[in-house]
């Protein structure tokens, strides 16, 4: 590959003496001084415009000594990623923080010291993250000496927000209980009149410790619990965990196994997307489309329903492939719904798009700008409406992407039209992909071989497009087969701050709209 | 407008297009069901949701839809706790929400009727024994109903609804 000599090069060129210390197809990983992390990291987002997409730490006890903590950049679409590791050996606690000049690591600094207790120094921003104030001092649950079912104290501190302050400024707390059937979030509203100046978003209310329950899983139990991480993402978060596991346990996923897995995929998105595109209307107060999309909505996950006995797809995925085949009966099934759906969808885009008073209050609103959205490391759905290019089903292809190819929907104005625009868009391209699927796919079997044992200490990394965007796992075995560390990341979790600047200089009432624009995860975000 | 016209003649009514629900494992105590007597005809739900992971909103979400339309049967979401005849809880009970579960539940007026939703509102789930779940739900609460299921589907959640709401002399 000629593009990943290239990137390799520009990294040695630009810091000689620095060696890979490991290259597979698709990734670079180097070790380096904990003291270079600045200089690099400035390097490969400005120079060359790689995207943070993930940092987190990894406590190598009772292993080795030591902490590491792992940067990883993403670049356009032919490059491999970038792993960048450093060290905090013995007592060592303080790493410097990269915030200053990758604004993208902000929140994941924070996750890092509260989870952790490691000290980002030089952070704009050291207040607590997930550790809610009344969490007591020196509570760092993800390190290894801290038990995992420990019951946790109280003690009484306060959040300190951030205040605007002048005349006719006031603030509108919202949450973390809200009015509509959502998950617990809190907003605090700087208005001065309707228009909102500042948003801060305080989330973390369902932190349920799931890295930490992943760490007393084995490989193959874990399942489970990838699929409950975000209940809406039940095929993204568990298809990102297998192939992990996957990787370290060398196994080959049968080709026809590929092919469901992406059907599933496929059904997750598509049902997702119509009970977007629904509810962002009915914000508007348009109740008729809303009522047409969550009656298609219901369709499908009935439709789940019959294939695997779960409505969200529960249960299955499998570590090799999936538990259940689809026979061609089904297949058929399958697409003569989604060709009903489609023309039923269809007539419905056009009564939206001929309602003024509905796309007036689409347009406009809400703007996230493709440079905010970059300096966030912006992914998924919100991303492409705000012009980012980047779609992990085409970037780096899994389950049956590299045969079933996906056309990305594009676009640049970063408003809540732009986002329901890409909803509506993938809803047609998914219907596609699930006939091409039907076309292709192989005979032969869906569920894996013998596996190997992973040695302790090794890892793997997976990306998939789950219908948010991508989502992210990091998975490093333990001894006998047990789980040493789990990182999750979903899309939610690098979208979340970009709402705060999407939704400045817009009026209070617009709000719902915006965030149902977005709609990310609480449960996905919060762990 | 024609269009919009044309879409609701051609879709027809789809209400009550869902598989129904088996009866419930369990049928709910007679003092449930006198507590449940003044909801009869009408019961205000306020759904909070402390540390699900969001298939259970989904479900309850869709209550709502033309298909299983709940209000038909005269249950309504409420946008505060004060409106609210009974709470339905879901996801076991997170240290960070415990405070907000408690405040909600002393915002709701007597009498009021407790729903555990899903097996994580009952026994945590999966998620039992973590550090940062302090247990299920009717260790903060007094708990008058659990339906079961990760998530219970739609149909499940609108037949323990009827059940507890059933006159005693019907059964
Ligand atoms: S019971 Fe199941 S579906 Fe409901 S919140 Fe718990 S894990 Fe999610």
């Amino acid at each position: 590959m000629t593009n990943q000599l290239s990137l390799q090069q520009r990294i040695q060129m630009a810091f000689p003496g620095l060696a890979a210390a490991y290259s597979v197809d698709g990734l670079l990983h180097y070790r380096v001084e904990k003291s270079r992390i600045p200089e690099l990291t400035q390097f490969l987002h400005e120079k060359a415009r790689g995207r943070l997409a993930l940092l987190f730490a990894v406590d190598c006890r009772p292993l080795a000594e030591k902490y590491e903590i792992q940067y990883l950049f993403a670049f356009a679409s032919d490059h491999p990623w970038v792993l960048l590791t450093i060290e905090l050996a013995g007592q060592d606690r303080l790493f410097t923080s990269i915030t200053p000049s990758v604004h993208a690591a902000q929140w994941y600094e924070r996750e890092i010291r509260d989870l952790y207790g490691l000290i980002p120094q030089g952070h704009p921003d050291l207040r607590r993250l997930v550790r809610h104030e009344h969490w007591p001092k020196g509570t760092h649950p993800l390190q290894k000496a801290f038990p995992w079912n420990k019951t946790i104290g109280r003690q009484q501190a306060d959040y300190r927000f951030r205040h605007i302050e002048g005349e006719g400024v006031f603030e509108v707390p919202v949450g973390p209980i809200h009015a509509g059937i959502i998950e617990p979030g809190h907003f605090r509203f700087s208005v001065a009149g309707e228009p909102i100046m500042q948003l801060e978003v305080r989330h973390f209310w369902k932190h349920r410790g799931i890295e930490k329950l992943f760490e007393q899983q084995t490989l193959s139990t874990a399942i489970a619990l990838a699929e409950r991480v975000s209940g809406d993402t039940t095929i993204g978060h568990s298809l990102a965990y297998c192939q992990a596991a996957e990787t370290l346990l060398h196994i080959d996923v049968p080709r026809r196994a590929r092919y469901l897995r992406s059907l599933f995929l496929e059904l997750e998105r598509l049902h997702n997307h119509l009970g977007d595109v629904g509810a962002i209307c009915n914000d508007t107060a348009y109740a008729l489309a809303h009522a047409h999309c969550s009656r298609m909505k219901e369709l499908l996950l009935q439709l789940n329903d019959r294939l695997t006995g779960s409505r969200f797809l529960r249960g299955a995925m499998a570590i090799g492939g999936v538990t259940k085949d689809v026979s061609a009966i089904e297949l058929s099934e399958i697409v003569a719904l989604l060709d009903g759906i489609e023309k039923d969808f269809a007539e419905l885009e056009s009564i939206i798009f001929a309602n003024a008073s509905l796309t007036d209050r689409l347009e406009t609103t809400g703007v996230l700008t493709e440079r905010t959205g970059w300096d966030h490391g912006v992914v998924g759905v919100v991303g492409r409406a705000s012009g980012i290019d980047q779609d992990v089903r085409r970037d780096r292809p899994f389950a049956a992407y590299d045969e079933v190819p996906v056309n990305i929907s594009l676009y640049r104005y970063g408003d809540v039209r732009a986002r329901l625009r890409v909803r509506m868009d993938e809803i047609h391209e998914s219907i596609r992909l699930i006939r091409e699927i039907r076309a292709n796919i192989p005979q032969g079997p869906v569920a894996p071989a013998a596996a190997h044992r992973p040695q302790p200490g090794q890892w793997a990394l997976s990306a998939v497009e789950g219908w948010r965007g991508e989502i992210l796992y990091f998975v490093m075995t333990g001894e006998q087969g047990s789980i040493h560390r789990c990182k999750v990341r979903d899309p939610s979790f690098v979208n979340w701050p970009a709402i705060q600047w999407a939704v400045v200089g817009n009026i209070l009432p617009d709000f719902p709209l915006i965030n149902k624009s977005f709609n990310l995860s609480y449960a996905g975000n919060d762990l | 407008m024609f269009r919009i016209l044309k879409k609701s003649l051609k879709t027809g009514i789809v209400t009550g297009q869902h598989p129904h629900a088996d009866q419930p494992a369990e049928s709910p105590s007679q003092a449930v069901c006198e507590k449940a007597m003044p909801f009869r005809q009408s019961l205000t739900i306020r759904e909070v949701d402390t540390g699900s992971c969001n298939a259970c909103e989904m479900e309850m979400n869709a209550l709502a839809n033309p298909i299983y339309d709940i209000e038909r049967f005269g249950v309504h979401i409420a946008a505060s706790p004060r409106h609210a005849d009974a709470l339905v809880v879901t996801g076991p009970v997170t240290v960070n929400m415990e405070r907000a579960l408690k405040d909600v539940h002393k915002q709701t007026p007597d009498p009021k009727l407790v729903i555990a939703l899903g097996d994580c509102a009952i026994n945590c789930g999966v998620f039992k024994g973590s550090y940062a779940v302090t247990g299920p739900v009717d260790r903060h609460i007094p708990v008058d109903v659990r339906i079961p299921g990760c998530p219970p589907r739609p149909a499940e959640i609108l037949k323990a609804l009827e059940e507890i709401r059933r006159p005693a002399s019907w059964k």
